[in-house]
């Protein structure tokens, strides 16, 4: 004589999902929008510098006028192979010549893009995604070379830097 | 006859396909954003004797390899590099607008007045005059006109942005620091990435801090907002972008960010 009606027999009513690619679809809206593509996968160890107020390189890399070059040490194989145990990365080859091959790569980059996308020689950056260990005499060597072949704006990439946090400066 | 219904079509997967494509998404894509400091080199220019650099107009900032800093006089220790902001804006702002009574260790400003622009201008067609009465007898004149045909553009360039100042503030003259003045950055060949990164992060905040504030006062708007738009939508040529464009050419021109690296030697 329970109040409570046992409703043997019949089943729970089955969630409606009709909504559900809809949330789905939103999901990946907001991540095609809020995400950009991964250029390539390092083959060298770059934990980013610090810094503040850095220019944005979104629109740069729309534009296709901004061509990357990794420096740091390697994340495979032996570190010592390299001058200084740093290797530097173009696109998907660590080059035996370090980074004195950086003004034929960029001078291959930009041959190779169609005139119609990309912004005068001079003004196509360079730029250097370097480890926080790397000495500064290659990125002198690199602006060099790119000075040389008149690829004049270069980058220094750097990642945001906490507010609560200082510079990782290592001091010794 | 009666009229047969279209079947519906079963949209259960639907979710499925979303999800494919979300997760293919979530694979390939990376949130963080590339941020770099962007600078020029430096074009290599010959010129026969050269202007001595005034000592007053350097701000030497070096950094060793052990990445202590050296700013002018004073060391500076790797944790304590935030001082480098206050100096740098103290090497800017202390003599602006003062034509008397200036430090002497510091680079000067000029008051730039249209009277002034008109007579450079003058001055320039002159020369350039000179020049062409001359170019009968030597061909090498040639090269004299064109830098006077650049040094004319560059005096009617500074007298639209001269404008846009007096329209914004009311003011006749314009503050112009010395044009030789600069940030001098000198490192070793060791020096780490990230303390030369720091380095340049602090003397461009130092100097978008000082932008900022001006333009604020000036246009009620920060040059950081309007960069952002400007290199947004660079490619399209709308009225804003040009205006958003005059804005930063005078904002730039009070405050320049001039930072000269020098190649390590040791």
């Amino acid at each position: 004589m329970s109040k409570f009606k046992k409703n043997d027999g019949k089943k729970a009513p089955g969630i409606n999902t009709s909504s559900l690619p809809d949330i789905v679809f939103m999901l990946l809206f907001f991540f095609m929008v809020a995400t950009t593509t991964k250029e390539i996968d390092p083959m060298v160890k770059v934990r980013p510098a610090t810094g503040i107020g850095m220019t944005d390189l979104t629109p740069f890399k729309q534009r296709s006028e901004v061509d990357f070059v990794y420096l740091g040490q390697p994340l495979k194989g032996d570190v010592d192979k390299f001058e200084k145990g740093i290797a530097v990365q173009y696109d998907g080859i660590l080059h035996k010549d370090g980074i004195r091959h950086i003004g034929k790569w960029k001078q291959d980059k930009f041959a190779t893009k169609p005139a119609e996308y990309t912004a005068p020689r001079e003004e196509t950056m360079t730029c250097f995604k370097a480890d926080e260990q790397v000495p500064m005499g290659i990125l002198f060597e690199a602006r060099e070379i790119l000075g040389d072949a008149s690829f004049y704006t270069i980058g220094y990439a750097a990642s945001e830097k906490p507010n609560n946090k200082g510079y990782n400066i290592r001091t010794q | 006859m009666a009229k047969r219904e279209a079947p519906e079509i079963n949209a259960g997967s639907m979710a499925d396909i979303a999800f494919l494509l979300l997760i293919f998404f979530l694979v390939t894509t990376t949130m963080d954003k590339d941020t770099a400091y962007a600078r020029k080199i430096p074009k290599k220019v010959e010129v026969i004797d050269p202007e001595p650099v005034q000592k007053k107009n350097i701000y030497k900032i070096s950094i060793n390899n052990k990445q202590n800093i050296q700013a002018r006089d004073s060391i500076i220790k790797p944790e304590d590099i935030e001082q480098l902001n206050s100096r740098i804006k103290h090497y800017y702002l202390i003599n602006r607008e003062k034509l008397e009574d200036r430090n002497v260790d510091y680079p000067y400003y000029s008051m730039v007045t249209k009277a002034f622009i008109d007579q450079r201008i003058a001055e320039a067609y002159n020369k350039q005059e000179n020049y062409e009465k001359l170019l009968e007898t030597d061909s090498k004149y040639e090269k004299f006109i064109e830098q006077m045909d650049n040094e004319i553009a560059e005096w009617n360039r500074k007298k639209r942005i001269l404008d846009l100042y007096t329209k914004a503030s009311g003011k006749k003259e314009m503050p112009e620091i010395a044009f030789q003045a600069h940030v001098r950055l000198e490192s070793f060949i060791d020096t780490d990435y990230s303390a030369y990164v720091a380095v340049q992060s602090e003397v461009e905040k130092a100097v978008t801090e000082m932008r900022d504030e001006e333009a604020q006062e000036l246009f009620g708007i920060t040059y950081t907002s309007m960069r952002q738009y400007y290199q947004t939508n660079l490619l399209e040529k709308t009225p804003k972008v040009q205006e958003y464009k005059d804005k930063m050419d005078l904002i730039e021109l009070l405050f320049p960010l001039r930072i000269i690296e020098v190649k390590p030697k040791r």
